[in-house]
């Protein structure tokens, strides 16, 4: 094999169209790199990644024996792929091959000082020939895969991932934690920009979900185990029972006496522990609230039923792992803006059940009590300050912005506006971030149908307190509005509603089975936001949905069915290659001091072993490739420096400093 | 052609995560910053012991800055470990007489431009002022050399 042979480097540095040849003078870099051990040809060119650049590298792969290849070119990320695949079509291995950023990492940032840009090219190229001395062959990781794929959750984005992947013909089990289907988006009545019916759009998914073969519906059902690795999760299910059958369910219903606050509106009505959240959800069978029955026996037709739940628990193999776990409305805590203590004050949330709970025609009321003026504020549990707002449980304040929130009040001012013309309506807001496609149309609209809109200050929050007494008005706004340069307006309502953002769930249990991460805001993290926007750091696992952070229903979709696609582009062909940039162990240096096992936080990535060797028993760390992530915190750990992460090795870092710090004054002469 | 060693050399170890697409981002802004800067990508710097960066300063770096993700970082160990191994090395530092500032870890997002050419140009300020850390090397070698001599 070439690559077992003594290096023999061919170094190519681009002109990229002027783009870096305008700054560095890449001849005299060729000229100079020729003269470093090992270098066996340079060349420069005016478009490496043209088909003609990349047939002249397989060219001198194929005849000149290059085993070793250093490109200089634009960044990494643009055409590191294409370049492996010119390396791989002459024969040689992909990773026998550095790519150095001549481009966006010089001479487009010290394009006004010419020599500077090519001494710093010099250098960048010189430590690429170091690394490429000591590089060595990788194989990707390549892992029989099941053709099978858990999603977890059953809203929107779930949804439409398991009928993604299904249709590209993986198997799917849906996993869903309460009896029914559509998450969050059933307890919408419309959506935006559109103006459809939420239940009628949701229904239509849940239908073609239903009816495909390929899908398994598991409501009531949680993940309680993760085990192993992308291609070959074992996990763990453990399903309620439903409580009460087709038959028995509807005369159950009726016989049941218990109630408790129905959550699907937020707790504005009561709903019996055994329960439909609304006509025509999906399943049409209704189910038991095992979390607040309370054992007592139903009377029906004479016989005293007592409901038993007997979960069951079985295994599913999978593939991969759709998390779509969904968001909660931020509850503001007792007092802010009045929430919890004057009961005029009530989220967006509650008042669009409550909007959907007033039929048509009947006048809008709160409490019993005529609404004329109404207040709504935006950002709230959003956008927040640390020192002005109240921390969450965890002492941070949520500072994103929740972005679907200001959309989403517009839309309910017009539709408030539309409903009960005579509403005077005042929108408390301290932007406007209507960013998506027809969402500034509800803006102008609202403007147009006369509502008043006031800007207040972050660092300056409108006041909510009860009226003095004897006014008409339940309660007053104060806001400092920015928008008359600073006046302080009192605005008396008879209703404030609380524009809430999103929160994370509560899914720790999950989090840490999966063994993926949150970023600082406490939603799910992806590897990058824009190389990699829906895969996590553990293989196999991607998100979807509002799990990773604020989204509207139609980013929602998106990111649903991009985790499809990444899904069924890893399971299609039945087996999974990943990059081979994982630990590797030197079992020459390793005397299983455990170390490494100590600092690894991903479970099952690395153990000790014992091995029997000339009759003695030793022990030494061995690792899965499949779950090791390829941090290197194992590396730093070890004192005999007998681990490293394959393509990135310690020593491969050492020589790229050592170029870089080295004296150039001969190489740059020599160009000269 | 001729090349400029009398500039102070500046390592940046960049997360492809963070500080290295940071650095693509500066640069597909085309915004200026000292030339002096060599950009390294890591998967994370959580691989790197103290001793590396001894080990960096003693081959002529005089600076670096470990730009990684922060707690954003994918890599579950990754902000709580590097700072760990990072503050192992200040110690190593002190020890030997080198400048503590010469090694900063910063936190850069993918496109965070402005916090990265911060980052670069208070490290050039810096080591405009406080020199070459072979100097540093040397003067703590002859006072080492000194201190032998009176115990002799």
């Amino acid at each position: 094999m070439p690559e077992n042979q003594e290096p023999r480097i061919g170094v190519y540095v681009c002109h990229c169209g002027g783009n870096i040849s305008g700054a560095v003078q890449c001849e005299l870099i060729a000229k100079a790199l020729k003269q470093l051990p090992n270098v066996t040809i340079t060349r420069t060119d005016e478009s490496l990644c043209s088909d003609a650049g990349q047939s002249m590298i397989e060219a001198d792969i194929k005849e000149l024996g290059v085993n070793r290849v250093v490109i200089g070119a634009c960044a990494p990320m643009l055409h590191e792929q294409t370049f492996r695949g010119a390396v791989t079509r002459a024969g040689l291995n992909p990773y026998l091959y550095q790519h150095i950023g001549l481009r966006e990492q010089d001479s487009w940032v010290h394009g006004h000082d010419k020599q500077a840009a090519t001494d710093k090219a010099l250098r960048l190229m010189s430590a690429g020939v170091a690394k490429a001395r000591l590089l060595q062959p990788l194989e990707p990781i390549r892992l029989g895969a099941e053709k099978h794929a858990l999603v977890i959750g059953g809203g929107v984005a779930g949804l439409r991932s398991a009928l993604d992947i299904a249709r590209q013909g993986l198997r799917v089990s849906l996993v869903e934690r309460s009896p029914f289907l559509g998450g969050r988006m059933a307890q919408l009545e419309s959506v935006f920009p559109t103006e459809e019916e939420a239940r009628k759009l949701l229904h239509a998914l849940i239908e073609k979900v239903a009816a495909h073969p390929d899908i398994t519906i598991f409501t009531q059902a949680e993940v309680t185990g993760v085990a192993g690795y992308v291609g070959n999760f074992n996990v763990h299910v453990q399903q309620h029972t439903r409580g009460v059958t087709n038959e028995n369910a509807e005369a159950l219903m009726a016989a049941c006496s218990q109630e408790v606050p129905d959550e699907f509106n937020y707790g504005l009505t009561q709903r019996k522990v055994i329960y439909k959240p609304y006509a025509g959800c999906y399943p049409s069978t209704p189910a038991v609230d095992w979390e607040n029955y309370n054992g007592e026996p139903i009377s029906l037709n004479g016989k005293q039923v007592v409901l038993k739940d007997e979960p069951k628990a079985f295994e599913l193999n999978v593939g991969a792992v759709v998390v779509a776990t969904g968001f909660d409305p931020y509850t503001p805590p007792q007092g802010e803006y009045g929430f919890g203590e004057l009961p005029q004050v009530v989220t967006l949330p509650h008042l669009i059940r409550h909007l959907a709970l007033t039929k048509n025609g009947q006048p809008l009321q709160w409490n019993g009590r005529a609404i004329r003026d109404v207040a709504l504020i935006h950002c709230v549990g959003s956008r927040q300050v640390e020192g002005i707002h109240q921390p969450q449980a965890d002492g941070q304040v949520n500072n994103y912005c929740s972005r679907v929130c200001c959309t989403a009040t517009l839309h309910m001012t017009a539709e408030l506006h539309k409903r009960y013309p005579q509403l005077n309506i005042f929108d408390l807001h301290q932007d406007i971030r209507t960013y998506g496609r027809g969402h500034e149309e509800y803006y102008r609209r609202t403007l147009e149908d006369g509502v008043r809109f006031l800007r207040y200050n972050g660092e300056e929050l409108p006041k909510v307190s009860a009226a003095p007494k004897g006014d008409i008005h339940p309660v007053l706004v104060k806001v400092k509005d920015r928008l008359t340069y600073g006046e302080e307006i009192e605005i008396p309502v008879d209703l404030v509603v609380l524009a809430v953002g999103f929160m994370p769930r509560d899914i720790h249990g999950l989090e840490k089975m999966l063994k993926v991460s949150r970023g600082a805001d406490r939603f799910l993290l992806e590897v990058h936001p824009k190389l990699r926007p829906v895969e996590t750091a553990v293989n196999g696992i991607v998100l979807a949905g509002t799990a990773q952070g604020p989204m509207n229903i139609q980013e929602s979709l998106s990111a649903a069915s991009a985790a499809a696609a990444k899904v069924a582009s890893l399971l299609g062909r039945g087996h999974v290659e990943l990059p081979p940039f994982v630990a590797s162990v030197d079992e020459h240096k390793c005397n299983g001091t455990g170390a490494c096992v100590e600092v690894c936080l991903y479970e099952g990535a690395i153990a000790l072993q014992t091995f029997e060797e000339n009759g003695e028993q030793i022990k030494r760390a061995v690792i899965t490739p499949a779950n090791c992530v390829g941090c290197g915190a194992c590396v730093s750990a070890c004192p005999n420096q007998a681990i490293d992460v394959q393509g990135w090795t310690l020593a491969q870092y050492e020589a790229m400093v050592e170029a870089i710090g080295a004296d150039m004054s001969a190489l740059a002469e020599v160009a000269s | 052609m001729s090349v400029q060693n009398q500039q102070p050399k500046i390592l940046i170890l960049g997360t492809l995560s963070g500080g290295y697409a940071g650095a693509d981002s500066t640069g597909q802004s085309h915004l200026d910053y000292p030339a002096n800067t060599y950009i390294l990508p890591v998967m994370s710097p959580v691989m790197f012991p103290p001793e590396f960066y001894l080990r960096a300063f003693e081959r002529g770096i005089d600076g670096i800055i470990v730009m990684y993700s922060g707690t954003d970082s994918p890599y579950k160990v990754e902000a709580e470990g590097t700072a760990k191994l990072i503050n192992r090395a200040y110690q190593m530092m002190k020890e030997r007489g080198i400048d503590i500032r010469r090694l900063r870890l910063a936190a850069i997002c993918t496109v965070c431009v402005k916090p990265f050419l911060k980052e670069v140009n208070q490290m050039n300020d810096l080591l405009k002022g406080i020199g070459f850390v072979k100097d540093e090397l040397a003067g703590r070698a002859s006072a080492m050399a000194g201190k032998e001599t009176a115990h002799g």
